[in-house]
C-alpha cells in the first residue's frame, strides 16, 4: 500500500477477443469473473478489437481515468500491434517495461478450451507484474531529427513517412540512386543532400553526431536516429543465362524498368527464377510490367518460370489479373537455351506437362532476365563507420531468429528495405510503418526511459575498457566527471536509450563495479544461497522459456531434479561467480542455457557464456572437481523437451560422480 | 600498464597449506584492467581456494578484499582489520603490490597469486602485448617509437641480427623482428638514416642497485 492507503501498483487488464476470434475457444466473461475474485489490480474489461483506432483512444482515456501505472494485455502477439499499445501506453508515462503480454492465441493453439489455461496464464503474469521493482523513469531531451540514408525508392518511402512527425535529412550516402526524390518532392519537414556519404557517426541515439561531407563540405550534424535504407544492387550474372550477353533485343530487369522499349506490336519474353530466387522483387516487378506492356498493346507477352511465387501480398490477384489479359506463362524445369539476334531472341526449352509438344521455341523481339540482388558497395564502408554488423551475402543484418529485420545491433539505428536483403511491396510498407514507429518517439523531443541500464560504481572502475568493449550494442562510453570517486574521475556509463540491458557487461567487469537492475549480483547470489542439487541459469529469451515448457510437460520436474532455475536477461549475464558459487555452496551440478549459435538476442552473449563455461571447467579441473559439473546447454525457446533431456543427463551425471568435493560446508 | 597472469592454482594451494584463514588481497589497479587481479578475481581465486580445501578435507576460511592501489600505503592501510584476523595473505597485484604489501605487515606471510610479466598494451580484450621494459633511458626517438628492447627478442639495439627473416624473428614465426618493424617505420616516417647512427650500450642505471627517482622538485618536507 503507497500513500493514503492506494495501491502503487494500478494494474489495467485489458482481455481483447481479437474480433471474436478468440472468444470461440476462450469464455471471456468467464476469465473476467475469476480474474476478478484477484485483488491485485485496478481496472478490468474485454475488449472487441483493442488494436482499433477508437479503442485504443478509450485505452488512453481509461489510463488517466484509472491512474494506471502497469498494463496486462491479453490478446494476440502480433508485434506491431503490441508496438501500437505501447506507444498508447507511453504517451501516457506508462514504459514499456510495464506494459505485459499474454498471447491468447499462442496458449490456445490446439485446444478446445483454452478458458483454464488463460486464466492460469493472466494470475501468473499478474504475480509478475506485482514482483516487478518501481523503476526510475528518466526524462531525456533528445533530438527528433532523423537522417535516412538512401534516395532510392525505399529511402524515399521512408523519409516521407518519417517527415510527417519530424524534421528528416536524407542523403543519398554517395551512391548515384536517386529514383525515390521524387517520392518527396514537395515535403515539409524534409531536407535533400544529394553526393553526400557519412563520414562518421559518434553519441547515441537520440544524440548522434554525425559527420557528413556533402560535395566535398564537411558539416557535423545530430541526429536522434539514423535510418539507412540504400537499396539494393540488381546486377545482371551472364553465367546464369548460359553466357547470353545483354545488349541488342536482350535486356536486364532494371534496363528494361528504366527505359521500358516501344511495345506496340512487338514481342516480349520475360524469364524469372535463373536469378534472384530467394526474393519476390523480380516476380513482382515481371507481373507489373508484363500486365503494363499487355495494356500498352504489346502483341504478345510470355514469361518463363520455374516457380510462381505469388505467396505474398497482392501477387495472387496480380498473377491472375496477368493471365486473364492473356500474358503467357510458361514453366521450364531444364536449362533454357536462348539465342539472339540483331533484332530478336529466342528461348528454346521442353515443355515439361505436354510430352507430346517436346521443344518448344519461343522468339521475341525483346528478351528481359531477371538480376540478383547484391548489396552496395557502400554497405561495408558503412558498417564499419558505424560499427553495425553485415549478415549473409554482404546485407545488413545478421541471420538470427531474435532479430527484427529493421533493428541493427545498435539502438537508434534502422535498417528498411533491401539494404538487409531484397525485400518488396507489403513488407516495405510494414517496415516504413514500423521504423517510423520506433523514431516517432523521439518526435517531441523528449523521450521517457526506465532507469534500467546498468549502474557503475565510480569507485571500483579501473576505467579498464572491458565493458565498453564487450558491449554488443556500442551502448558505453567512458564519461569524465569531477564528480566521480576515483582516481581517473571517470567511468564507464551505459547509456539509458542505446543499453538492450543484456547484462554482458556487468559479467565481464573485472572489478565488479557494474551491477544491472532487477539482476543484481546481490539479487542472484542471494537466489542460490543454498542451492538444490542443480542451477540453471536460463536465459529468458530461450532457456527460461524452455523451462516453462518443461514445466508444463512434466509438473514435477523441478522437484524432482532438486533443480532450480536461475532467470538471466542473456546468457551472456552469468558471470563466472555465478558458477562458481553455485558449486561452492553445494550445487551437484551447474547448466547454463542459452540460444542457439548465432541467434544469441544480444549477438554474443551465449558466446561470452561458453567461454566462462570454459574458464570455470578448467579451474574446477585444476583442484580435482569433475569439469563436467558444469554445462552449457545450446536451447530455443520451445524446446521444451530438450531442457528436461539436458537437466536429467546432467542429474544422472552428477549421480554417478557422487557428492561435489568441493561444496563448502558452512 | 603492468600486465600480469594469475598463477597455477597447485602453486598457491601449496603456499597457503599451512593455514586456516587467510586474506585475498585485490588491487583496483593494473591488475583489474589485465583482469588478473580485481575483485572479480579475488572472488574466483577465493572460491577455487575454499573448494579445493574442502575437497582435501580440510576447510580454510578466506577472506576478499580489493583496494585502489596496492602500491601505496594509504591504500594499504585499509587491509589492516582484515590481516588482523588473518594467517596469511595471497596478494593479486603486481610484483610492486605484493612487496609493498608484505613490507607493510611485516610480521604476516604475503604470498604472490599472480606472476607480474611485462609493462604492456591492452590490444582487445583478453590480449596484452609487451612494448616497454623500463631501462631507464628511452631510445624512441632513433627507432621510429618502436622498443628495440623490448620487442628484438636479443634487446638489440643496433639491429637487426642474423636471424631476421621474411618479417620474423629467428626465435618464433609467430614473433614480428622488432628490427624489420624498425625499419618499415623508419621507412614510412622518411627517417632511414637514423640507422646510420650507433646506438651506444645503455647505461641501465644499476651502478647504485635498484633503481628509486627522487625529484627534489617535487618531494615533501613535513
Ligand atoms: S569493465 Fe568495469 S572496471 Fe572496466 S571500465 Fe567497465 S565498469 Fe570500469
Ligand atoms: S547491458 Fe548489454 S547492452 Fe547494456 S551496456 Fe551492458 S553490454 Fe551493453
Ligand atoms: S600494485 Fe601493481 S597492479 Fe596495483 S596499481 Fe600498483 S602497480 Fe598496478
Ligand atoms: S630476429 Fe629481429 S627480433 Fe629476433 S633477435 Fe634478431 S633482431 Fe631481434
Amino acid at each position: 500500500m503507497g500513500e493514503n492507503g492506494k495501491r502503487n501498483t494500478r494494474v489495467g487488464i485489458y482481455l481483447c477477443d481479437c474480433d471474436g476470434k478468440l472468444s470461440k475457444k476462450i469464455d471471456f466473461s468467464k476469465v473476467k469473473t475469476v480474474i476478478q475474485s484477484k485483488a491485485d489490480f485496478e481496472y478490468i474489461r474485454v475488449a472487441k478489437r483493442l488494436c482499433g483506432p477508437s479503442e485504443l483512444q478509450e485505452l488512453s482515456e481509461e489510463i488517466d481515468k484509472y491512474s494506471l501505472n502497469r498494463l496486462l494485455i491479453a490478446g494476440c502477439s502480433d508485434p506491431m500491434i503490441n508496438r501500437r499499445i505501447v506507444e498508447v501506453a507511453e504517451n501516457k508515462g506508462i514504459v514499456r517495461y510495464f506494459v505485459d503480454f499474454v498471447d491468447l492465441f499462442a496458449l490456445s493453439e490446439g485446444k478446445k478450451d483454452a478458458t483454464e489455461d488463460a486464466i492460469a496464464s493472466v494470475n501468473e503474469t499478474l504475480d509478475l507484474i506485482g514482483m516487478k521493482a518501481d523503476v526510475k523513469i528518466e526524462e531525456l531531451d533528445v533530438v527528433p531529427d532523423v537522417l535516412v540514408i538512401g534516395c532510392g525508392i525505399e529511402g524515399g518511402v521512408a523519409a516521407r513517412a518519417i517527415s510527417k512527425k519530424q524534421p528528416v535529412v536524407l542523403i543519398d550516402g554517395g551512391l548515384e540512386v536517386t529514383d525515390g526524390l521524387d517520392l518527396v518532392k514537395g515535403a515539409k519537414n524534409l531536407t535533400v543532400k544529394t553526393n553526400a556519404k557519412v563520414l562518421r557517426v559518434s553519441g547515441f541515439p537520440g544524440e548522434f553526431l554525425v559527420r557528413i561531407s556533402e560535395n566535398g563540405k564537411v558539416i557535423d550534424q545530430k541526429f536522434g536516429a539514423i535510418v539507412i535504407a540504400l537499396g539494393a544492387q540488381p546486377v545482371y550474372d551472364k553465367s546464369k543465362y548460359g553466357g547470353v550477353e545483354l545488349g541488342g533485343p536482350v535486356l536486364s530487369l532494371s534496363q528494361f524498368v528504366k527505359s521500358r522499349p516501344e511495345c506496340a506490336g512487338k514481342r516480349f519474353t520475360f524469364v524469372l527464377d535463373k536469378a534472384d530466387q530467394d526474393s519476390l522483387i523480380s516476380h513482382a516487378t515481371v507481373l507489373r510490367e508484363a500486365v503494363a506492356l499487355k495494356e500498352q498493346g504489346a502483341a504478345d507477352v510470355n514469361v518463363f518460370y520455374i516457380d510462381m511465387k505469388v505467396t505474398a501480398d497482392h501477387l495472387e490477384q496480380m498473377y491472375e489479373k496477368a493471365r486473364s489479359v492473356g500474358i503467357n506463362f510458361l514453366k521450364y524445369v531444364d536449362d533454357l537455351e536462348i539465342r539472339t539476334t540483331s533484332t530478336s531472341a529466342t528461348v528454346r526449352y521442353r515443355e515439361p506437362f505436354l510430352p507430346d509438344v517436346g521443344i518448344v521455341e519461343v522468339t521475341s523481339d525483346y528478351l528481359v532476365l531477371a538480376e540478383d540482388f547484391v548489396p552496395f558497395s557502400v554497405t561495408q564502408e558503412l558498417a564499419e563507420i558505424m560499427e553495425l554488423r553485415l549478415g549473409p551475402g554482404g546485407f545488413f543484418q545478421e541471420d538470427n531468429v531474435h532479430f527484427l529485420p529493421i533493428k541493427s545491433n545498435r539502438e537508434g539505428i534502422f535498417f528498411v528495405g533491401s539494404c538487409h536483403g531484397p525485400i518488396h511491396g507489403t513488407e516495405l510498407t510494414r517496415e516504413v510503418e514500423a521504423v517510423a514507429a520506433e523514431v516517432g518517439r523521439f518526435a517531441s523531443g523528449k523521450v521517457r526511459v526506465p532507469a534500467l541500464q546498468p549502474r557503475v560504481e565510480a569507485e571500483k572502475c579501473a576505467v579498464c575498457l572491458t565493458c565498453y568493449r564487450s558491449c554488443p550494442h556500442k551502448a558505453i562510453e567512458i564519461v569524465h566527471d569531477e564528480s566521480l570517486n576515483n582516481m581517473y574521475h571517470s567511468a564507464a556509463r551505459m547509456h539509458p536509450l542505446a543499453c538492450r540491458r543484456c547484462g554482458t557487461c556487468a559479467a565481464e567487469c573485472p572489478g565488479k563495479a557494474i551491477q544491472l537492475p532487477l539482476y543484481t549480483d546481490q539479487e542472484i547470489l542471494t537466489k542460490t544461497k543454498k542451492p538444490p542439487t542443480l542451477v540453471a541459469f536460463a536465459c529468458e529469451n530461450s532457456g527460461a522459456l524452455a523451462a516453462e515448457l518443461a514445466q508444463k510437460l512434466d509438473s514435477q520436474f523441478q522437484e524432482k531434479f532438486k533443480l532450480q532455475v536461475v532467470r538471466v536477461p542473456c546468457a551472456g549475464k552469468v558471470d563466472v561467480i555465478y558458477l562458481l558459487k553455485a558449486l561452492e555452496r553445494g550445487a551437484e551440478g551447474v547448466l547454463v542455457f542459452g540460444c542457439h549459435q548465432e541467434n544469441c538476442k544480444y549477438i554474443w552473449g551465449n558466446k561470452r557464456a561458453i567461454k566462462r563455461k570454459e574458464q570455470v571447467r578448467k579451474l574446477l579441473e585444476d583442484i580435482g572437481i569433475e569439469r563436467d559439473r558444469l554445462e552449457f546447454v545450446h536451447i530455443a525457446a520451445n524446446q521444451g523437451n530438450q531442457f528436461y533431456d539436458a537437466v536429467k543427463a546432467m542429474a544422472e551425471k552428477v549421480r554417478q560422480f557422487g557428492t561435489n568435493p568441493g561444496k563448502v560446508v558452512r | 600498464m603492468i600486465v600480469a597472469e594469475r598463477k597455477p592454482i597447485e602453486k598457491i594451494l601449496e603456499m597457503v597449506a599451512p593455514y586456516k584463514k587467510i586474506l585475498v588481497a585485490g588491487c583496483y589497479g593494473c591488475v583489474t584492467v589485465c583482469l588478473a587481479g580485481g575483485e572479480k578475481e579475488v572472488g574466483i581465486l577465493a572460491s577455487q581456494i575454499r573448494m579445493a580445501r574442502s575437497k582435501e578435507d580440510n576447510p580454510i576460511e578466506v577472506l576478499e578484499q580489493t583496494v585502489e592501489r596496492q602500491c601505496d600505503a594509504e591504500y594499504l592501510e585499509k587491509f589492516r582489520d582484515n590481516i588482523a584476523q588473518v594467517e596469511a595473505v595471497v596478494s593479486l597485484a603486481c610484483g610492486i603490490g605484493i612487496q609493498y604489501l608484505a613490507e607493510k605487515y611485516p610480521k604476516t606471510p604475503v604470498f604472490p597469486g599472480v606472476n607480474t610479466l611485462f609493462l604492456g598494451a591492452n590490444i582487445d580484450v583478453g590480449k596484452w602485448e609487451e612494448r616497454c621494459m623500463a631501462c631507464g633511458d628511452c631510445v624512441l626517438d632513433k627507432t621510429g617509437g618502436i622498443c628495440p628492447i623490448a620487442r628484438c627478442s636479443k634487446h638489440l639495439l643496433n639491429g637487426p641480427c642474423g636471424g631476421s627473416q621474411y618479417g620474423k624473428c629467428e626465435v618464433s614465426k609467430d614473433v614480428p623482428c622488432g628490427w624489420q618493424l624498425i625499419y618499415d617505420r623508419l621507412k614510412e616516417l622518411g627517417q632511414l638514416d637514423k640507422l646510420k647512427e650507433i646506438i651506444p650500450p645503455k647505461n641501465w642505471l644499476r651502478a647504485k642497485g635498484p633503481r628509486t627517482l627522487v625529484r627534489e622538485d617535487l618531494t615533501l618536507e613535513r
